[in-house]
């Protein structure tokens, strides 16, 4: 039982965590290579003030706004590079985020930070609440997307320039769904920390930003169901199959290159396009 | 003098950076694609390299073979990989290839093991003494020297030859060179070609020079190339050129006095930050 | 009548080149005006100063006597510009009634705080039915504008700029691309819009709709204002006559335009 209710944490934390990047890149159509930076600002946050004695819950705020702050300074970023400079950026920015973490002896350097208090949760407990916070995340997503501010993001995605010329603020926009992806980014980050006790700057790089990428594009870009699944599945399936865990790399990238070889929209297109093959027929 | 020494190190740095990196440009500049799997082809180079150099004991042999068998994959990856999915928006290609890059990073530690190759015998290893302070390895010579002509008789070629000029014009307007007869797959072909086996190139030189051939070896030097060609201003040349040696530069300095904070890896993306703030287009933006 | 924009002096220079030299022109209210001129004469540049899309070297452009010099575009949109873009641009993953809906609902989009705490959409769903069946393209509401002729896809620009409710359009050769029925139809629909008291700046090459809709002619060569007034006059001007003779292909297209 308990191996089952660690799993289904790690799930529900995945599911967060990949639902922060989709309203980034799926909702509004900016790349991010380096998101798991932010999950890494969130869990350091979280993981530093629970062992400076603060309880655990009032880390979360403290995670959420750190996170979020850094996340509207490469939103900054994204006003001034697009595309391809915008990926590059966001890589950097992961990059940045590791090789300085990794030099602060203050932070634990290479070693990270371990021991890290107990919330007070039971096992149980802790893993009802990484799941009503990813449900709830969920809830919010769907919320968004089906709001004036999801259109707008929506339009942002697919044509800037021509979003501006309906009137509408777009720096203001995008800042505010780096500020929302990366608030959530550093709840999973603190959520991250709690369960394992431990963290060190390696968990935050490239790799793992690359990972919460995939779980986005193999669900299908701004899918919130899609990517919900798939984070979930992709999450938990190296633990499942050992022999993926062995292989977990190779079936990672080669789902992600196959995916976007044969249906970039992800798992939600290849649904839709078995479903609904005349949705955009004509009349 | 530590400065000279510095210069100099950063300049050989620089070297292999503008070898991975002039593939990446050649590849962008041609089909507007961040060929993140472009690394796989540095690392393919030093295994191919250290396993002929080992079976033959001929170094030369052993940088011929990497070079054209790591040109033969690129042209692969171009037409089964990248061909079929070019009309997409550009997020697409750019994720197809970092996962085909994972997939292959993981390829190599499956068939090759994890804890990499070495050479048998010491290649190149002699230490040169110049203006009677700054000490060489012969490989280091080697490589500045090596890139410095295999890029000069590159850029003859694409000045002096039809397929040159044809590549030249397909980069600055394709549809244009397409109506004269040039066809994009074989430009593509050559590009590909060319780029991967100067990565290949690239790879057996750094393979050599640590005496190492890992399956992690591409990962640093690919994302800092990307870094060099968005520095570069993306798809340009002589830009990529300038970036990857100034990058080297920068990073040999950085290390010295800000590695108490940043690693060398956070020195190199803290730059191309601070650049693209200020010139979001980067250095030589085409124009 | 005071002007509504009035545009003072602009001069834009890029790299060197001079794309617009010292032009001044006035659009009373409810104008419909012809800004015209052979290809490269600064007509587009000259409606990216409006828009704000291109910041002019020197001048100044006002709406209703306010400067517009340094806002950004989407606050000029707000004081009450629409732009129709020589190039269709509509949002291909939503349907036409949504490409519609997002432009009309302007003060729901005012702010991010704002987007988030609203849902509804009905009002604007009504006014983009309402704009497309004024333009005559309501049987596609529900379909995607990736399958749309080109005649279409002009009118729905053109619904989605409308949307906006606009005091002053800016239209960028709404009729290019269709053929000469269809231009026609357009035209109408254009002077109907403006009868309703819009006022219009609309650049086209098709002379021949140009001289039967507008009331008034601004034309630009090389930059440079060259005329302004009745289109009957101003096409009998000499200068105006030389520049369109003087500049190739284009330009004769226009002239048979303008004599059909």
């Amino acid at each position: 039982m308990e191996y089952e209710i660690s799993l289904a944490t790690t799930m529900a934390i995945s599911v967060l965590f990949a639902l922060s990047l989709n309203l980034i890149t799926g909702f509004c159509g900016q790349i991010s290579l380096g998101h798991a930076a932010f999950l890494g600002v969130g869990a350091y946050t979280s993981g530093m003030l629970a062992k400076a004695g603060v309880p655990f819950l009032l880390t979360l705020p403290a995670a959420m706004l750190l996170a979020s702050a850094l996340g509207v300074i490469v939103g900054f970023a994204s006003l001034r590079v697009r595309a391809d400079f915008l990926a590059i950026t966001t890589m950097g920015v992961g990059f940045l985020f590791v090789g300085v973490v990794r030099q602060q002896d203050a932070l634990g350097a290479e070693m990270g930070i371990s021991a890290i208090p107990d919330a007070g949760m039971s096992k149980f407990a802790f893993m009802l609440f990484a799941v009503l916070a990813a449900a709830a995340v969920a809830l919010l997503s769907v919320y968004v997307r089906g709001c004036w501010m999801g259109r707008v993001f929506g339009a942002i995605a697919e044509d800037e320039d021509t979003v501006r010329v309906l009137g509408i603020d777009v720096p203001r926009f995008k800042l505010t769904a780096f500020a929302l992806g990366t608030a959530l980014a550093g709840l999973a980050g603190a959520l991250y920390a709690q369960q394992l006790k431990f963290i060190a700057p390696d968990s935050f790089g490239f790799i793992e930003s690359i990972t919460v990428l995939s779980m986005v594009v193999v669900g299908g870009i701004g899918s919130v169901v899609g990517v919900t699944v798939s984070a979930a599945v992709l999450s938990v399936l190296p633990s499942w199959f050992q022999v993926i865990g062995d292989y977990k790399l190779l079936v990672y990238g080669g789902l992600l290159f196959l995916m976007m070889r044969f249906s970039p929209g992800g798992m939600a297109a290849l649904v839709a396009r078995i479903f609904h093959p005349d949705r955009w027929g004509t009349k | 003098m530590l400065y000279v020494e510095l210069i100099a190190q950063g300049l050989i740095q620089g070297s292999i950076y503008a070898l991975i990196a002039l593939g990446l440009t050649l590849v962008y500049g041609l089909l507007r694609i961040l060929h993140v799997a472009h690394a796989a082809f540095f690392t393919l180079g030093g295994y191919v390299g250290v396993v002929v150099a080992n079976q033959t004991g001929s170094l030369a042999a052993a940088i011929v073979a990497a070079m054209i068998v790591a040109g033969l994959g690129g042209i692969v990856v171009f037409r089964l990989c990248y061909q079929p999915i070019l009309h997409q928006p550009p997020f697409v290609p750019l994720i197809a290839s970092i996962g085909l890059y994972i997939a292959a990073e993981e390829l190599f530690r499956i068939v090759f093991g994890p804890s990499g190759l070495t050479y048998k015998y010491a290649f190149l290893q002699g230490e040169v003494e110049l203006l009677g302070f700054l000490r060489f390895k012969t490989g280091e010579l080697v490589v500045v020297f090596g890139s410095a002509a295999i890029i000069g008789v590159l850029s003859l070629l694409q000045t002096r030859t039809r397929i040159g000029v044809a590549c030249q014009a397909t980069v600055s307007d394709p549809q244009m060179a397409e109506s004269f007869g040039i066809s994009l797959s074989r430009v593509g072909d050559i590009n590909f070609f060319v780029g991967s086996a100067l990565a290949a190139f690239a790879g057996v030189m750094v393979s050599v020079l640590n005496n190492m051939v890992e399956p992690t070896m591409g990962s640093v030097p690919s994302y800092k190339a990307l870094a060099i060609i968005v520095l570069g201003g993306l798809g340009s040349v002589r830009g990529t050129l300038v970036a990857a040696l100034v990058l080297g530069v920068v990073e040999s300095f950085g290390t010295i006095y800000l590695g108490h904070f940043l690693d060398r890896n956070a020195i190199a993306f803290a730059f191309l930050i601070l650049v693209l703030m200020w010139r979001p287009q980067g250095l030589f933006a085409r124009s | 009548m005071s002007a509504l924009l009035a545009v003072s002096a602009v001069t834009v220079q890029f790299d060197g080149v001079t794309a617009l030299k010292d032009v001044s022109f006035a659009v009373p209210q409810g104008e419909l005006l012809g800004l015209i001129g052979p290809n490269g004469a600064g007509k587009t540049t000259m409606l990216r100063v409006i828009t704000g899309v291109v910041r002019q070297t020197a001048g100044r452009v006002e709406l209703d006597g306010r400067p517009l010099d340094g806002l950004p575009t989407h606050i000029r949109i707000r004081r009450g510009l629409a732009l129709s873009q020589q190039i269709v641009r509509p949002f291909r993953e939503m349907s036409v009634i949504d490409n519609v809906a997002l432009a009309a609902g302007l003060d729901k989009t005012a702010s991010p705080l704002k987007a988030l705490f609203h849902r509804q959409r009905a009002r604007e769903l009504d006014t983009g039915r309402g704009l497309l069946a004024r333009l005559g393209i309501e049987q596609h509401a529900d379909e995607s504008p990736q399958i749309q002729p080109m005649g279409t896809l002009k009118r729905l620009e053109l619904a989605r700029a409308l949307a906006l409710s606009p005091r002053l359009l800016l239209l960028d050769e709404p009729l290019a691309g269709l053929n000469s029925k269809e231009a026609r139809l357009l035209a109408d629909t254009i002077t109907e819009i403006n009868r309703g008291g819009t006022t219009i700046i609309l650049i086209e090459h098709n002379l021949g709709e140009v001289m039967r809709v507008c009331k008034r002619l601004v034309v630009l060569d090389n930059g440079e204002k060259i005329a302004e007034g009745e289109p009957q006059a101003v096409m009998n001007n000499a200068v105006v006559r030389a520049a369109y003779l003087g500049s190739g292909a284009a330009s004769q297209e226009g002239e048979r335009h303008a004599a059909a």
